[in-house]
């Protein structure tokens, strides 16, 4: 398991991420709203290690202060979308016949409209907030977290134990609750990571269009197009934030993918 | 063949018809007046005024016929008009139509022309040093937004090299030189974007492929490598992977909106976020509708090429053969 060995420092990752960006105001060096603080457009120097903004702030102050605002917003969605995902797909897979049937035409019809454009149209609705987007986000996410939570469910059902404690006469309700539940929780777990990586790509990608975080809140995204519209000037601008992004979305997906192949490798050796 | 068709035609059109309540519903329940979104903030409205332009919008009747009448109307071509130009939605799309379609097609090709280089590669030897190099490539490529790649290309081929425009169109009919050199760009970011699902699902296929007793049975009565790959796999696991490339354009669709947004190109997809940063609810529904519709008769059409070139794949799971 070469892969797996050669991943195992992405949970590493995943955690000095979060603690370095939800601990920003301990440790950005400086206050990242201070305007002409600095030379604007400024390289990478010592005072400034990835340079400065158009406005002259410490861009890695910025990054360090939207990388918070990106990642509570991760944060939020994903439990918002393993919540309503889990009770859709649980539902589903045990309730079975037409409940099934019209939950799961729900799940392929919002997937059907292309997750941007579905952010779009609620977004230009309720307007762009800190609180609006992670819920659009969260929301975009359930229907593929409802599929998966259904198919292992549906998969657990069949298992030999279950027909025994139905034999033995435990309650359902209790069955799904205490055995069945536990049972897919690691591949929850898998989702859980899949989807905070879809999390940031979505807000960053909305905010990149500028649907998402307003300024003076900025979120990487929201950096990106700033310095997006900057690029002719200077390039660390956007390069950074789009670095960070890029970073944390190839941790969450690589921590997923690592708990992945350890329980295929679990159930196949089993 | 026909009950195969009626079949998927009939699943098509539920699901089609559910995301389009799904749009039309939540655009009206959510918070938000259309009507005030149209006057703007700067007027001053009196209650009057608003009630009027809500009967004239249909507004105040029920949300059923609402639905109704609109879903009526968009089956004669009717999208309404736009809220703020006050133009027939429909010609507002249709006049955005060929520039989204002429950017996917080049993505879909650049993806394809990827994939079928790659993925040969890849399972030459697998486990060898190409496939992990590749393997780690398209898990990094899953991971980069498209815009990202946006970025870095503009960067290198812009910037740097100032070999390319990096905003921009022409249309093809005045300046064919000029249509494609604003083209490469957006066209490349997009297909490095779908590169990395077709390489893997191509893969996954050609591996199975390479099981089979038919390729087993190729390589003992002495074919060459070339031979077997070229008139054996590639084809065989094609199939699989023309079923994996619809779903891919409806992905494409969605990366689309950002990358012509990007790039400044006049298609489908910047007409979307321009309507809705201007929250013309008219013209978003009209999108909304082109744009699923187009994924979802995509989808259709790639399905059934799959159930004309492959006969198996028309039955059902669990349906017994009767071919």
């Amino acid at each position: 398991m070469k892969f797996k060995d050669r991943f195992s420092f992405s949970g590493t990752l995943i955690i000095l991420i979060l603690g370095v960006c939800l601990a920003c105001p301990w440790v950005a060096p400086y206050d990242p709203y201070a305007i002409g603080g600095d030379i604007p457009f400024a390289g990478p120097s010592k005072a400034h290690w990835f340079g400065t903004d158009d406005l002259g702030r410490d861009l890695l102050s910025r990054i360090l202060y939207g990388g918070r605002i990106s990642i509570l917003i991760a944060i939020s969605a994903t439990l918002i979308a393993l919540i309503i995902g889990t009770l859709w797909g649980v539902t589903a897979g045990v309730r079975r016949g037409w409940i099934d049937e019209f939950l799961m035409r729900t799940a392929d019809a919002m997937m059907a409209i292309p997750q941007i454009l579905f952010a779009l149209i609620a977004l230009s609705a309720v307007g762009a907030s800190v609180y609006s987007v992670p819920v659009v986000v969260g929301v975009l996410l359930s229907p593929t977290t409802a599929r998966m939570a259904r198919s292992a469910v549906v998969a657990e059902l069949n298992a030999d134990y279950v027909v025994a404690a139905t034999a033995s006469g435990v309650k359902r309700s209790r069955l799904i609750m205490s055995e069945v539940m536990p049972n897919i929780a690691p591949q929850l777990l898998v989702q859980l990571s899949i989807n905070a990586a879809a999390a940031v790509m979505l807000e960053a990608t909305l905010s990149f269009i500028g649907l998402g975080i307003q300024p003076p809140d900025a979120s990487w995204g929201t950096l990106m197009l700033q310095g997006y519209a900057k690029i002719w000037n200077t390039y660390w601008f956007v390069a950074f934030p789009a670095l960070a992004v890029t970073i944390t979305i190839l941790a969450f997906n690589a921590y997923g993918e690592r708990i992945r192949v350890s329980l295929d490798s679990r159930r196949s050796s089993s | 063949m026909r009950k195969f068709l009626i079949r998927r035609a009939a699943s098509s059109a539920i699901v089609l018809a559910m995301s389009v309540v799904l749009v039309f519903v939540s655009i009206r329940l959510l918070p938000g007046d259309p009507v005030l979104a149209k006057l703007g903030a700067a007027t001053e409205v009196t209650p009057e005024a608003l009630k009027a332009l809500r009967e004239e919008a249909g507004l105040n009747r029920p949300l059923l016929a609402q639905l109704f009448s609109w879903i009526w109307n968009a089956l004669h071509g009717d999208l309404g008009s736009s809220y703020h130009s006050q133009l027939p939605v429909a010609q507002l799309v249709s006049e955005r139509i060929p520039v989204t379609l002429e950017l996917t097609f080049f993505i879909i090709l650049i993806a394809i022309i990827f994939a079928l280089i790659l993925a040969p590669l890849s399972t030459h030897r697998p486990g060898g040093r190409v496939d992990r190099i590749i393997g780690y490539g398209t898990s990094m490529g899953l991971s980069v937004p498209g815009f990202v790649i946006g970025i870095i290309l503009i960067l290198v081929f812009s910037l740097r090299l100032a070999w390319l425009p990096s905003r921009g169109y022409v249309p093809f009919t005045e300046d064919p030189v000029e249509n494609l050199k604003l083209m490469i760009l957006p066209a490349i970011t997009g297909g490095l974007t779908a590169t990395p699902y077709l390489v893997r699902y191509l893969r996954a296929s050609m591996l199975e492929i390479k099981q089979s007793s038919f390729v087993r049975t190729a390589e003992g009565k002495g074919l060459s490598d070339r031979r077997i790959l070229f008139r054996h796999i590639l084809p065989n696991s094609l199939v699989p992977t023309l079923t994996m490339l619809g779903l891919i354009v409806g992905y494409t669709l969605s990366g689309v909106l950002v990358i012509e947004y990007m790039f400044g190109l006049p298609g489908i997809g910047s007409l979307a976020i321009e309507s809705a940063t201007k929250r013309d609810y008219a013209m978003i529904q009209g999108v909304s509708l082109t744009i699923i519709a187009s994924f979802i008769l995509t989808t259709f059409l790639f399905d059934i090429l799959c159930g004309l070139v492959d006969p198996r794949l028309r039955l059902d799971k669990g349906e017994k053969s009767e071919v």
